[in-house]
């Protein structure tokens, strides 16, 4: 899996605007073939870290590469194999969606017939087929932001940096953004998501990686967390019948508003086995489930530790 | 997708520079308010040459207005150029980058050179749209006569360029700061140096640049009674001081004037001709020949006077040319504008402008 020359690798990378130090030193490592999430608070520095990581701002120090090159002083190289998509997307509201992406295509070097037939290929693929005439201005937020993704793939980029993708989608387009981003990731492609809807991204990454205050926090595994210890809710017919074989179990719990319970659990084994034996104890249990997304729970979890 | 040989900053490619001027002229085109402007400059322009085709001559010279009716109307479209020319690029970079569209051109395959001349090709061809309006009254005002035909060729040429550079310093401007008003003012300010605070300042050395010299001067001798001789006198080389202004050492303040550079570069008639119809391209074109020239330091004080022809030699302001200076000068400023914008242009950014945010 690991490849020297592949997908994001940055270390030790700093930036400060003025006397705001934006990052501070954040380490991350996105493999190729996978989806990796960047979360932190307002303000952490994500998007600083991605124009970094676009090859837009220099940092003050550390070492990035992408797909094996350096943005700084090979930039042009990165920036063929880079495609961004920043959070706040300004287009140029005179031109067709169409023309928007076939000028994208020419800015890129592609010849005109590859350009016109990738702008179709594109505009299909983010369902904007019946808008592709229309002048960008008249687009909505959400269209704009399928437009921009749109915009990032046109090169076929290797690397692909997502600033809050979602922000604005409607549901359908959330699951397309989804299916989306694990097809290109399954292609081999280097995916990089920044988001705040950390059930999507539960669903979406493979790999997260926590910052804050402009530093690498954590790091974590997103589908290996089936054997790490999480906290599951459990809700019964009867709660205080629930709570009692809870008490005699010798677990320990906390209810929730509404008769829901909260215990924390070793795995996903330790799950079934709660369930089983609550059943065997005659304990009415309606559902079992994970309290929150594993990313949700790393977070808050996170959060505590700073507070 | 073609990965090639990497480009530096300064690699332009033809691909390049269209893909970006294409870009920047759709962006302009699809407004309508630019076909209102076309056809208010040439509203302004038709009447701007009517009323003076109709006026100038009722007030005497008769045939010989042509001259005057040409240098107002070239002058007019000239100044309208400078007011209007600021406009098309002092918001090209800083406007984009507030709008969160540079970035998006910046991290594509295009070298900062091809952004900037792009751009400055789309202004300029949006610049030289309202020097087409104009040409069928410049063509008017070149059939009045009194002007040699040529010279359309030359005021067309330097119109052209003049507003070139106007276009690349707004450019310069709107890559050094973040505010589009702000880098139309300074712009505004750069051409108002040139065209009217540098020859104030001209007038104002002249004081400076007047000393004491010893001429030569051919003069009437001393003694010489008018009212004994008959004869006329017999002049003389005499050596005196005189105030001698001395312009040859700040002609050129003139020189990027753009008005100068307009009227001098077309081509220089004979000075002796006598039925030259007036003009003010042609005086103005004299007036700084001659101030390039500099003062002679022989004098002929006896006005053919005397009986022998005057030893003086005549100032020839044939060859002192000033446009081709001005037009160097302006051309180094158009150059810097494109410099900074190129520099400022680089990807990645070490230091942002005040204020900004890249996306
Ligand atoms: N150009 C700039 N000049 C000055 N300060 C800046 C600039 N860009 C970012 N900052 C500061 O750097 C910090 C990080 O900003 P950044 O935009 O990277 O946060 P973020 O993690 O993307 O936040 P959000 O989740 O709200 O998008 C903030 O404190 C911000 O005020
Ligand atoms: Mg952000």
């Amino acid at each position: 899996m690991v490849n020297e020359g592949g997908g994001i690798r940055a270390q030790g990378v700093r930036r400060a605007f003025g006397i705001v130090q934006a990052v501070a030193d954040v380490d991350l490592v996105a493999e190729p073939g996978r989806v990796t999430a960047l979360i932190g608070p307002n303000g952490s520095g994500k998007t600083t870290l991605l124009l970094m990581l676009a090859g837009l701002l220099q940092p003050d120090a550390g070492s990035i590469r992408i797909g094996g090159f350096d943005p700084v002083t090979e930039s042009y190289a990165a920036r063929s194999r880079t495609g961004w998509m920043p959070d706040v997307f300004g287009t140029w509201d005179s031109l067709t969606a169409r023309e928007v992406l076939t000028t994208v295509a020419a800015a890129y070097r592609m010849d005109p017939a590859a350009g016109e037939a990738r702008a179709a290929e594109l505009l299909t693929l983010v369902h904007l087929g019946d808008l592709a005439d229309a002048p960008a201005h008249v687009l909505s937020r959400g269209q704009k932001q399928r437009l921009g993704l749109a915009r990032a793939l046109v090169h076929d980029p290797e690397v692909l940096l997502l600033d809050e993708p979602a922000s604005g989608l409607d549901p359908r387009s959330r699951v397309d953004l989804r299916i989306l981003v694990r097809q290109l990731a399954a292609s081999g492609k280097t995916v990089l998501v920044s988001s705040h809807v950390l059930t999507e991204l539960d669903e979406m990454a493979d790999d997260a990686v926590f910052i804050s205050g402009g530093r690498t926090v954590a790091t974590q595994s997103v589908t290996g967390a089936t054997g790490e210890a999480r906290e599951w809710r459990v809700t019964a017919l009867d709660p205080a019948v629930l709570t009692t074989w809870l008490d005699g179990a010798g677990l320990t719990y906390r209810t929730e508003d509404g008769g829901a319970v909260v215990v924390r659990l070793a795995g996903d084994a330790a799950a079934a086995t709660l369930l089983r034996d609550a059943i065997t104890a005659d304990v009415p249990v309606v559902s079992l489930a994970p309290a929150g997304g594993v990313l949700e729970q790393a977070y808050l979890a996170l959060e505590e530790e700073r507070r | 997708m073609n990965v090639e040989t990497a480009r530096g900053t300064w690699s332009v490619t033809w691909h390049g520079l269209r893909t970006v001027a294409l870009l920047e002229l759709r962006q302009r085109l699809r407004s309508t308010r630019w076909k209102v402007a076309l056809t208010v400059w040439f509203v302004a322009v038709g009447g701007i040459t009517a009323l003076t085709s109709g006026a100038l001559p009722l007030y005497g010279g008769g045939d010989d207005a042509g001259g005057m009716i040409y240098t107002i109307v070239v002058f007019f479209v000239l100044f309208l150029g400078l007011l209007v020319a600021p406009a098309l690029t002092a918001a090209s970079i800083n406007g984009d980058r507030n709008a969160g569209t540079l970035a998006t051109l910046q991290v594509t395959l295009l070298t900062p050179a091809e952004i900037v001349f792009g751009k400055l090709l789309a202004a300029w061809a949006a610049a030289l749209a309202f020097l087409v309006v104009s040409v069928p009254f410049i063509v008017w005002a070149l059939l009045e006569g009194g002007v040699e035909p040529f010279s359309i060729v030359t005021t067309m040429l330097m119109l052209a360029l003049v507003l070139g550079v106007v276009c690349a310093i707004g450019l310069g401007f709107s890559a050094l700061v973040s505010k589009s008003s702000a880098s139309a003012v300074l712009t505004y300010l750069t051409i108002g140096t040139l065209t009217a605070v540098l020859p104030v300042v001209f007038g104002l050395l002249v004081p400076l640049t007047t000393t004491q010299d010893e001429v030569r001067v051919w003069a009437v001798p001393h003694g010489f009674d008018w009212a004994v001789d008959e004869r006329p006198p017999e002049c003389e080389w005499r050596t005196e001081t005189e105030h001698v202004w001395h312009s040859e050492r700040t002609w050129w303040l003139l020189a990027p004037n753009p008005f100068v550079v307009v009227a001098d570069a077309q081509p220089l008639g004979d000075p002796d001709d006598q039925g030259s119809p007036p003009s003010g391209l042609k005086d103005l074109q004299y007036g700084v020949r001659y101030a390039r020239t500099g003062p002679s330091l022989e004098m002929d004080y006896c006005g053919g006077l005397d009986r022998a022809p005057s030893p003086v030699e005549e100032v020839e302001p044939t060859d002192a040319m000033v446009w081709p200076w001005g037009l160097g000068l302006q051309l180094l400023l158009a150059g810097g504008g494109v410099v900074v914008a190129v520099n400022r242009l680089r990807i990645p950014q070490r230091v942002l402008p005040q204020g900004t945010r890249v996306a």
